[in-house]
């Protein structure tokens, strides 16, 4: 737990953080946002002492962080920055290295470890252990930033903008990992970021800063439905119904009982029985492989014809997806629901807009919740309902 | 078709056809009578003139046989270059009169030089067995053309056998006085360099200094040093105060390179190795000092050849270095006596720096390394 008291940090005359109060739960990301100049970051570098507050104390597990040697303080305390900052003339193990080898762990335990961390980033050990900084793409370092952030397990973990210096398809995979991270490894983690997508997606509390203040400290949802003043309002912006989507998972409110088929000939029959206008195609494995428009077998199509057959990498969405990328699909593509299916394609579901808005109109009590109907569970179309033509 | 290669066997042939090979003088007043390598050499002169054009073939063989055909066209040219220039001295030299001298001239000089690029660009296009090979032709060529032909005749070489015992009393005490120099203007320079960018005083002092040092000239910051030299009791000539100058010379490049080396640092990689708990001593050695080194190693390079040149002008202030051949050599128009002073320095100032470059190879990091992608 991290408990920051009456933090302030004055320089000459002005104040860049002013009698700041909040508290991290342990294993929740505290994410804090807010325009340039407003203390983000001042605040996160207080945490290990790269600066030293004014006046307020800050406490790690219940123990002034004041009392410790710096060093030794920053040891147990991951840290990422934006500009990753990695040792150009190490390699990625020498680089991941770094906090094992100041805390004199044995050689043999730091190597186990740089393997360790690099699967668990999703770089394959023996392609990158040996290579060095200027060989790696941005997104690559970027993770090797992180890696090196966790090599000696440090319970808390701060991160500054830390997938900020990367395009955005890369950061949205390096935020999707890092919430898969977060999930196993339960760290406590202060993270800055500018981005207010970033933070509803990977924040348990938002502390929105302004001018050293801190406007408000809250879960994502409350910070969205109930801002606490104009300014935080402005802040997360107008569409704040649509940006709560990113919070809600597909599996979460995926429909499961969806008809499925394993080819045309069962299709037709099942069809045939069902009210439903759509089935869904697999293989054999149960990977997605199309779907079959009963309206237009009925018009006395062939069946070859009135399959239509899909790449699920591409039509598809994962069961950790959020209903934002749902939705992006669904507008993407053209079709009223997309299915969910997992890392083999196996079809666990659909998501359809119909369930996109029950849960923007759900408000803050979004997620299914005891009593609420199950999401899915009326007579949607089951899929695939093409838009417009 | 190698250019190169080409262009080297073409200057060379244009060096041994259209230029004086040798020069004859019954003393070093009179002015000398000069002759081209067939004249002078009779057959040998024309197997130069033959392996110089088989050097231009060389040069057009097919790819596969390209690389190996250069260079052993090269160092057959090196060979038939010595013999050419044993065999002129051992021809015009009459017997027993010392006062004479046979003299390189300059279409051997051009040929030599054309023969080199030929030479190196076979070693450019060839494997180090093949360079292990074609130094010992050259070593073997030198050695039979000393023994069996006219070499210690010639100028250049008697001059060094008259001065044999002096020759390498200087050439050790030039190499002593150069690396010392530099020796100790890194453990005072790295040291200072790396200070200068934790101290803003410590900076706006020192390379201002040692920037001005290097605008004096060698003679005049000599003349500078004789009185705090005098005032303290050293000696006012000879070693010591050339010790004290080049150490002065060579500091500028080492501080003023460690210095941007260090400070040059990315300050995110600094950020990053403090945010992990690294002191003041770790960030310096594991960090600091590794990341600077390429331009340590380049500012060591530079002091150690400008060192090299510099221990030579001290010869006038009595430091027996090789620069005593060449005023010497000058003071009594030999201008074989300033070759047998010139051509070691060049050699050393070539082995100092390409010391350094293997030093570099094997101490820097392939992380950071200028010429990425070698070895």
């Amino acid at each position: 737990m991290i408990t920051l008291e009456h933090i302030t940090k004055r320089y000459g005359d002005h104040v860049a953080v002013d009698d700041l109060s909040f508290e991290v739960a342990d294993g929740d990301v505290a994410v804090l946002i807010g325009p340039s100049g407003c203390g983000k970051t001042t605040t996160l570098r207080m945490i290990n002492r790269l600066i030293e507050p004014t006046s307020g104390r800050i406490l790690i597990d219940g123990t002034d962080a004041t009392t410790l040697k710096p060093e030794e303080l920053r040891r147990h305390i991951g840290y990422a920055i934006q500009s990753v900052g990695l040792f150009p003339h190490l390699t990625v193990a020498e680089n991941i290295a770094t906090v094992p080898k100041l805390l004199g762990w044995k050689p043999a335990r730091i190597r186990a470890r740089a393997t360790e961390l690099l699967d668990l980033v999703g770089l394959d050990p023996s392609q990158y252990a040996e290579k060095y900084p200027r060989q790696l793409s941005g997104g690559e370092a970027q993770r090797i930033g992180v890696a090196r952030a966790l090599a000696a397990d440090p319970p808390v973990l701060l991160m500054d903008e830390p997938f900020g210096a990367v395009d955005p398809l890369n950061r949205d995979r390096l935020q999707v990992e890092f919430a898969k991270i977060q999930r196993e490894l339960k760290k406590t983690v202060v993270f800055v970021t500018h981005d207010v997508d970033e933070a509803i997606r990977l924040a348990d509390k938002i502390a929105l800063m302004r001018l050293g203040h801190l406007e408000q400290y809250d879960s994502p949802e409350a910070v969205l439905d109930h801002p606490a003043s104009k300014f935080v309002h402005d802040f997360v912006g107008a569409d704040a119904a649509l940006k709560r989507l990113a919070r809600v998972r597909a599996d979460t409110v995926m429909r499961t009982d969806v008809p499925v088929a394993q080819d045309g000939a069962a299709a037709v029959a099942i069809a045939a029985g069902q009210t439903a206008r759509f089935i869904y195609l697999t293989d054999t494995n149960g990977a997605l492989e199309g779907w079959l428009d009963r309206s237009v077998l009925e018009r006395g199509t062939p069946l070859v014809d009135a399959a239509t057959r899909i790449d699920w990498r591409e039509a598809a969405i994962g069961p950790d997806a959020s209903l934002k990328e749902a939705l992006s699909r669904m507008l993407a593509l053209g079709y009223r629901s997309v299915p969910v299916v997992d890392d083999a394609g196996r079809l666990l579901g659909d998501v359809s807009l119909a369930d996109v808005e029950r849960t923007m109109e759900a408000g803050d009590a979004h997620v299914a919740e005891p009593g609420e109907e199950a999401p899915g569970s009326t007579d949607v179309p089951a899929a695939a309902d093409a838009v417009g033509e | 078709m190698d250019r190169v290669a080409f262009a080297g066997a073409a200057i060379a042939l244009a060096g041994v056809t259209l230029l004086p090979f040798a020069e004859f003088r019954a003393n070093r007043i009179v002015s000398g009578e000069t002759f081209r390598a067939w004249s002078s050499a009779g057959l040998l002169g024309w197997l130069l003139v033959a392996l110089t054009v088989a050097c231009l073939g060389a040069a057009v063989l097919p790819l596969r046989y390209r690389g190996p055909g250069v260079l052993a066209a090269g160092v057959a040219g090196f060979s038939a270059w010595v013999f050419a220039v044993g065999g002129s001295a051992a021809r015009l030299m009459p017997g027993g009169d010392s006062a004479a001298r046979v003299s390189i001239a300059g279409g051997a000089w051009l040929a030599l030089v054309g023969i080199a690029i030929v030479w190196f660009q076979g070693h450019h296009l060839t494997s180090s067995r093949a360079h292990v090979a074609a130094v010992a032709v050259a070593v073997a060529a030198v050695l039979a053309a000393w023994y069996l032909d006219g070499l210690p005749k010639v100028s250049l070489v008697y001059e060094y056998r008259v001065q044999s015992d002096t020759f390498w009393t200087l050439v050790s005490n030039h190499i002593e006085l150069s690396l010392g120099g530099v020796a100790i203007a890194a453990a005072l320079g790295v040291p200072l360099g790396i200070a200068s960018t934790r101290a803003a005083a410590v900076r706006a002092t020192v390379i201002p200094a040692a920037g001005i040092v290097q605008t004096v000239p060698s003679l005049a910051l000599y003349g500078l040093l004789v009185i705090p030299l005098g005032m303290l009791g050293l000696p006012t000539l000879g070693a010591v105060p050339a010790l004290i100058a080049l150490t002065l010379y060579a500091l500028l490049p080492i501080v003023r390179n460690t210095y941007l080396g260090v400070s040059g640092v990315d300050p995110a990689i600094i950020d990053a190795g403090r945010g992990m708990g690294m002191g003041r001593g770790e960030m310096l050695w594991r960090v600091e000092i590794p990341l600077a080194l390429p331009l340590v190693l380049e500012g060591l390079r530079a002091s150690l050849v400008m060192t090299v040149g510099i221990a030579a002008v001290m010869g006038i202030i009595g430091a027996q270095t090789l620069g005593v051949l060449v005023f010497q050599g000058f003071g009594s128009i030999a201008p074989d006596l300033v070759l047998l002073g010139a051509v070691p320095m060049v050699v050393i100032a070539i082995i100092a720096d390409q010391g350094i470059r293997a030093l570099e190879r094997t101490i820097v990091s392939p992380g950071i390394r200028i010429r990425a992608g070698q070895d």
